[in-house]
């Protein structure tokens, strides 16, 4: 099969956000040994070069369909791209500690097209809500991206059922009727904390840290990370246990 | 450049609701209209010889332009080589719609703008960032400056 290699390069150099890029270390297939690559994760693809300069792109993964785990017995802070069906790769990469490799796990559970998609109808469900709770007197100085995407709730999607990684939640499988999709809830699809409940380990953050439009909110998430980030590392931890525990199938395999 | 084809393949024999034959054009001078079966799966359109399990390639939906061609027929240009154009000729007028409504949709960076938009207005209508319940309001990929930038070029997949 023929991948339009000119495309993904060009995607990549664009000027659309990097999700992510660093070192890691690459297992080979063939001989097990490890090779130091620059990784830039980019929507659901994950490219690799030898060094962040190098025009000559080694290679690309396309990340759907794999679900994304800590291996130890790789070595220390390995992890794996585990693309779960007969005859298909599993992918090992090894950071240099423990930071880093929470950090890249973290940013390829939430890299797939499916994962965006879910996400996506989830917050559009809230906005109506919300909107609706508001009243039509709140003004937006924003401009939705297209007014017929927000509009029409009935968007085709192209919703892949039946293989075990691209399930998506029973809520979108089961709907004939597009309009009552949005409006339900997914209660499986990720670990949901009450977004009321003060964490346990201090008070609120206070307003100021909350993102706004002309804020810069990196120097403001680093802190509600550090301060999250003990309480989402347990709560992933846990979720991941419930996830191997389960014997329903039709859920996103993140991993 | 290496890339995981067998997993790709694999993607493309995923059920679709967007999978249809239409007639299919290439690019470069010379190329002919030929009949595929073409399938939209998450971002990718995979293009098919009739009846062939593995397709016979895979477009990435990112950074390009779908344009209507005439009644029944669209093109999805890439680069900014805007004469490149990929030509698809539907059977109905409303085929050709909604083809060119699910592709530009199915773009990861038309999905991140939107959910950007939801998480920003969300917030201003209810004082509560939407992602932090599921505890990644930290991830790069959903930060609220990403999408201002891009709103304010008006950089849509158009």
């Amino acid at each position: 099969m023929k991948l339009h290699k000119k495309v993904l390069t060009h995607y990549l150099s664009c000027t659309s956000p990097v999700d992510k890029e660093g070192y890691l270390f690459k297992r080979k297939e063939r001989n097990g040994t490890y090779q130091r690559r620059w990784f830039v994760l980019k929507a659901n693809l994950l490219f690799y070069q030898e060094r962040p300069a190098d025009r000559n792109l080694l290679g690309v993964i396309v990340l759907e369909g794999c679900a994304v785990r800590r291996s130890e017995s790789d070595g220390q802070f390995g992890f794996s791209l585990v693309f779960e069906a007969p005859g298909l790769k599993t992918y090992r990469f090894a950071a240099t500690d423990h930071q880093t490799q929470e950090r890249w796990v973290k940013a390829l559970l939430s890299a797939s097209h499916c994962y965006m998609s879910l996400l996506v109808r989830d917050l559009g469900r809230q906005y109506e809500e919300a909107k609706q709770q508001r009243g039509s007197s709140s003004v937006s100085a924003l401009t939705p991206p297209t007014s017929s995407f927000l509009l029409s709730v009935q968007q085709p999607a192209a919703v892949v059922r039946e293989v075990r990684s691209f399930s998506a939640s029973s809520v979108l499988q089961a709907s004939s009727a597009p309009s009552r999709v949005a409006a339900r809830k997914s209660p499986k699809l990720w670990h949901r904390r009450n977004a009321h409940v003060t964490p346990l380990n201090g008070p609120a953050p206070p307003n100021g840290e909350w993102p706004l439009v002309d804020f810069n909110p990196l120097e403001d998430f680093s802190k509600l990370h550090d301060y999250y980030g003990q309480e989402v590392k347990k709560a992933r931890e846990d979720w991941l246990r419930s996830q191997q525990a389960k014997e329903d199938d039709d859920l996103i395999d993140l991993g | 450049m290496r890339f995981n084809e067998k997993e790709l393949v694999f993607l493309s024999r995923q059920p679709s609701e967007m999978a249809a034959e239409m007639g299919m054009r290439g690019p470069k001078k010379g190329d002919v209209i030929k009949k595929r079966l073409v399938k939209l799966v998450v971002n990718f359109l995979f293009y098919f010889r009739t009846d062939e399990e593995e397709p016979i390639g895979a477009l990435l939906l990112e950074q390009c332009r779908v344009e209507r061609e005439d009644r029944q027929s669209f093109s999805i240009a890439f680069l900014d080589e805007a004469e490149r154009k990929y030509l698809f000729e539907c059977d109905s007028k409303e085929q050709c719609e909604e083809w060119m409504d699910s592709i530009i949709k199915a773009s990861y960076e038309f999905m991140r703008k939107n959910l950007i938009f939801y998480r920003t207005e969300i917030h201003r209508l209810t004082g509560k960032d939407p992602l932090e319940q599921y505890g990644i309001s930290d991830e790069t990929r959903f930060q609220v400056t990403n999408g201002l930038q891009l709103m304010s070029r008006d950089t849509s997949t158009l």
